[in-house]
């Protein structure tokens, strides 16, 4: 492997993950040209101005309302020609695709993600199409999904603060006791990814590791068909820990 | 001056004069004793931190046998919680606070505005008392059951509630933390009230040096946000040892219920003034030297002050770009967003002036003089890698990742502690009348800038690459495993960097006791300090001084052949 590849971003398999990806690149753009600019004055003054070679300073007092208005107009320039445009199109992404969810009307999968420590629990809704039910699909450390559709995400958490960490498709949203938040994304590759806990949640929080299998379409109806069957006849419905899950909110 | 006649006479025990002592400049030496202390203990930390994650499983050379006896000198995962916990706190409030604010917070200000001490001089031994007091509160922590907190410096309940940590470690560390902010406030308290009314006459407010207005900012935005952390932990400590329920909710909360983001939310509107509180000093501290090594004024003082000043004000504003994962809703995190870009205004106008101010110097490489460019370098990269943080979708995949703690440690840790370095190679021969050695200081500095960028930009690195923070193995992720040499490039680095301050230490204590005896003004500057005998006498100013120009007055072309700076108690001369 080459060292550029040894630290290259993990592998993008998600629709929109190439906007967190080029805003990215942005403003490493402007970064590399405004740290260039600081550090060759920054080396070209140490050495053209030098006791040794400059003996005697010039004497300017920089109070003068020229130049204070000059240094004004260089912190204007930046806010505006540069930050107020990050800031824009972070704004448009946000609003337009991360936090874009999709319509009631949309068949999406849905999963309902609960962290705990240490371990990820998943729900899918079951044949009934309701949560918290007896026949939902109970995973753990595994998420199944299939390519090219839209995955909606419901997550909380029974103990402390998680973070349901997706390194390949760029998202994580904290999993907080008490509150249930939401992330969406399309997987556009197939494979097996690390699905994280980015929050610090105690001694064996590194340990706390999923895997995100996303099937082709077909494969993953025979592994919901498979795993619906497992349901029904293992789920322990006597178990009241075993209905973790709550009502689904349709986004508004 | 009204105490003239009421002075004290000069303590003569040992006691009265060491440890109870009233003098700012005995506070001030204590505060900076305390400070490389747990420097070297926070350092110590790091290195553990960095070899569990360069070779996870393998035992910590030479003194990890002593330490972890049962593990074979193998650092455990609840150990290594605790050291990154501890790092993380000792650094920011025992090591960092104390050198910048508490030591030369306490030096520099009566010294520097030619005030015979601080307003307040019971208070400030009280001050210093608190915080050994909380030091050891912290120590002993880890010498129970359990062990220390373990919970990540920012503490987040549930994992610092019952839920997460039984152990009374964090409890401990709770009422550490508050002990310390009264003893932070009560120095921020008594330097606001120093400077606006110890000022010696005809000393203007943009009149002050640049360090004293760094100082002055951070004891302001001390004196207001410490308070916000104190009751943070203190309701904490309720929900520990009372059973009160503010920050648990959900399936932990057995009877009635909180929010642990409130939490966070006070940790914030506290933690990122608090930034600034660390930096601020710093910057005055740069923007000073720069004008003294260049022998030029500093460019646009006025422009200087001013943008340090609204920096502080927005720091107060822009807290929640630390939780954007929590799902603010769109509008607030829209308004943070655009808020901390507002930031870059007066960071631009500070490196402009920075620049400004060694353009067309005539610069002399000192020791105190590199420190203050390699802060420029350090913060310049510091500060701009803020922005992927700032902003929201790219702070989606890097918040909690090692970009953000690279980013953080060359804003807070390296800007900072180069910061302090210069300062403590400035005014070293003020403090002990000696001077330190140049050479050593230079392969520290070297050392240090060497070590710390392939540290902390190793960080950014594996951060984009996607690392998360605070792993006890990352490498059990399918994903990171192509970053272990990365990993161990950054751990040398640190090795490197930890090893470039033995030459540091060396000159600090040789120089006390066999240093070159300094002059009174050895570097020619013009501040009151230098008036001054090195050290100054009990009670600084025999006559209190009137100030007649500013703390820059240099390269003056009517200043007679051979001089090249002016006092501030010397009129400005003019043609």
């Amino acid at each position: 492997m080459s060292f550029w590849d040894s630290i290259k971003a993990p592998l993008d398999i998600s629709t929109n993950g190439q906007e967190i990806d080029s805003l990215f690149l942005y403003i490493t753009a402007w970064n590399v040209f405004f740290f260039l600019l600081v550090i060759t004055g920054l080396f070209w003054f140490s050495y053209r101005y030098s006791a040794k070679r400059n003996k005697k300073a010039d004497y300017t007092y920089g109070n003068t309302k020229k130049q204070l208005l000059a240094t004004l107009a260089i912190g204007a320039a930046v806010f505006f020609a540069i930050d107020l445009n990050i800031t824009r199109m972070s704004n448009d992404d946000m609003l337009g695709k991360f936090w874009n969810f999709p319509g009631d009307e949309e068949d999406t999968i849905k999963v309902e993600v609960l962290a705990q420590q240490w371990m990820w629990n998943f729900r899918y809704a079951g044949a009934d199409g309701v949560f918290n039910t007896e026949d939902d699909i109970l995973t753990n450390h595994e998420l199944h999904i299939p390519v090219g559709k839209k995955v909606e995400f419901r997550v909380t958490s029974k103990d402390v603060i998680h973070s349901f960490y997706l390194p390949n498709a760029r998202l994580k949203v904290d999993a907080m006791p008490g509150r249930i938040s939401r992330l969406w994304f399309e997987p556009t590759q197939t494979g097996t990814f690390d699905i994280a806990c980015a929050e610090m949640c105690g001694t064996h929080h590194y340990l706390m590791q999923g895997k995100m299998i996303v099937h082709s379409q077909e494969e993953y109806l025979a592994w919901l068909g498979e795993a619906q069957t497992v349901a029904n006849y293992a789920n322990d419905n006597e178990n009241i820990d075993n209905f973790w899950g709550w009502k689904w909110e349709t986004n508004k | 001056m009204t105490y003239a006649h009421g002075k004290h006479a000069e303590p003569k025990t040992f006691l009265s004069k060491y440890i109870f002592s009233f003098d700012h400049k005995v506070i001030a030496k204590q505060f900076l004793w305390y400070g490389i202390f747990f420097l070297l203990i926070g350092g110590l930390m790091a290195l553990m931190i960095r070899w569990t994650l360069a070779y996870p499983g393998e035992a910590f050379p030479v003194i990890g046998n002593w330490l972890f006896p049962e593990t074979g000198g193998v650092i455990p995962p609840d150990t290594y919680s605790m050291l990154f916990t501890l790092h993380g706190t000792i650094m920011i409030f025992y090591a960092i606070t104390p050198i910048l604010i508490g030591a030369f917070g306490n030096y520099c200000i009566p010294l520097m505005i030619g005030a015979r001490d601080m307003a307040f001089p019971t208070l400030n031994m009280l001050s210093f008392h608190l915080a050994a007091l909380s030091g050891l509160i912290l120590l002993s922590s880890l010498f129970f059951p359990l062990g220390g907190a373990a919970g990540g410096w920012t503490s987040y309940p549930t994992l610092s509630t019952l839920v997460g940590s039984p152990g009374i470690g964090q409890t401990l560390w709770c009422m550490a933390i508050f002990v310390l902010g009264a003893s932070s406030t009560m120095g921020a308290v008594n330097y606001i009230t120093t400077i606006i009314s110890f000022r010696a006459p005809g000393m203007g407010y943009f009149d002050m040096p640049l360090t004293v207005w760094g100082l002055w900012l951070t004891a302001i935005l001390n004196a207001i946000f410490i308070p916000v952390l104190g009751a943070g932990v203190m309701l904490l400590i309720f929900d520990r040892v009372f059973g009160t329920t503010f920050f648990l909710a959900g399936a932990a909360a057995t009877s009635g219920t909180g929010d642990p983001i409130l939490f966070q939310h006070v940790f914030w509107i506290f933690g990122h003034p608090e930034v600034y509180i660390l930096i601020l000093p710093a910057w005055g501290i740069v923007s000073d030297f720069l004008s003294f090594f260049a022998r030029k004024p500093a460019f646009g003082a006025k422009a200087t002050a001013l943008a340090m000043t609204t920096i502080s004000v927005l720091s107060t504003l822009v807290y929640g770009h630390h939780m954007f994962t929590t799902q603010m809703s769109p509008l607030l995190t829209q308004s943070f967003m655009t808020l901390t870009m507002t930031i870059s205004i007066p960071s631009a106008i500070l490196f402009a002036n920075w620049l400004g101010t060694i353009y067309k110097g005539s610069i002399r490489f000192t020791s105190p003089m590199l420190f203050s460019l390699g802060v420029v370098f350090v913060f310049g990269l510091g500060g701009l890698t803020g922005l992927y943080l700032g902003t929201v979708s790219t702070d989606l995949y890097l918040h909690d990742t090692y970009f953000v703690v690279g980013h953080f440690h060359y804003t807070m840790a390296a800007s900072v502690l180069l910061g302090g370095f210069a300062a403590i190679y400035f005014w070293f021969p003020k403090m002990f009348g000696r001077m330190m050695n140049e050479t050593m200081a230079k392969v520290h500095f070297w050392g240090t800038m060497i070590g710390l960028n392939g540290v902390f930009f190793g960080m950014m690195v594996v951060g984009h690459a996607g690392m998360h923070r605070r792993l006890y193995n990352p490498f059990v992720y399918e994903f990171l495993q192509k970053l272990i040499p990365i990993n161990t490039f950054i751990t040398y680095s640190a090795f490197v960097m930890g090893f470039a301050q033995l030459p540091f230490l060396w000159n600090f204590f040789h120089s006390l006791v066999k240093g070159k005896v300094a002059e009174s003004n050895p570097w020619e500057v013009g501040t009151l300090e230098w008036t001054l005998p090195s050290p100054p006498v009990n009670y600084n100013f025999e006559e209190i001084p009137v100030v007649q120009c500013g703390p820059h007055e240099f390269g003056n072309p009517n200043l007679p052949e051979g001089k090249d700076f002016q006092y501030q108690t010397e009129k400005l001369v003019e043609a």
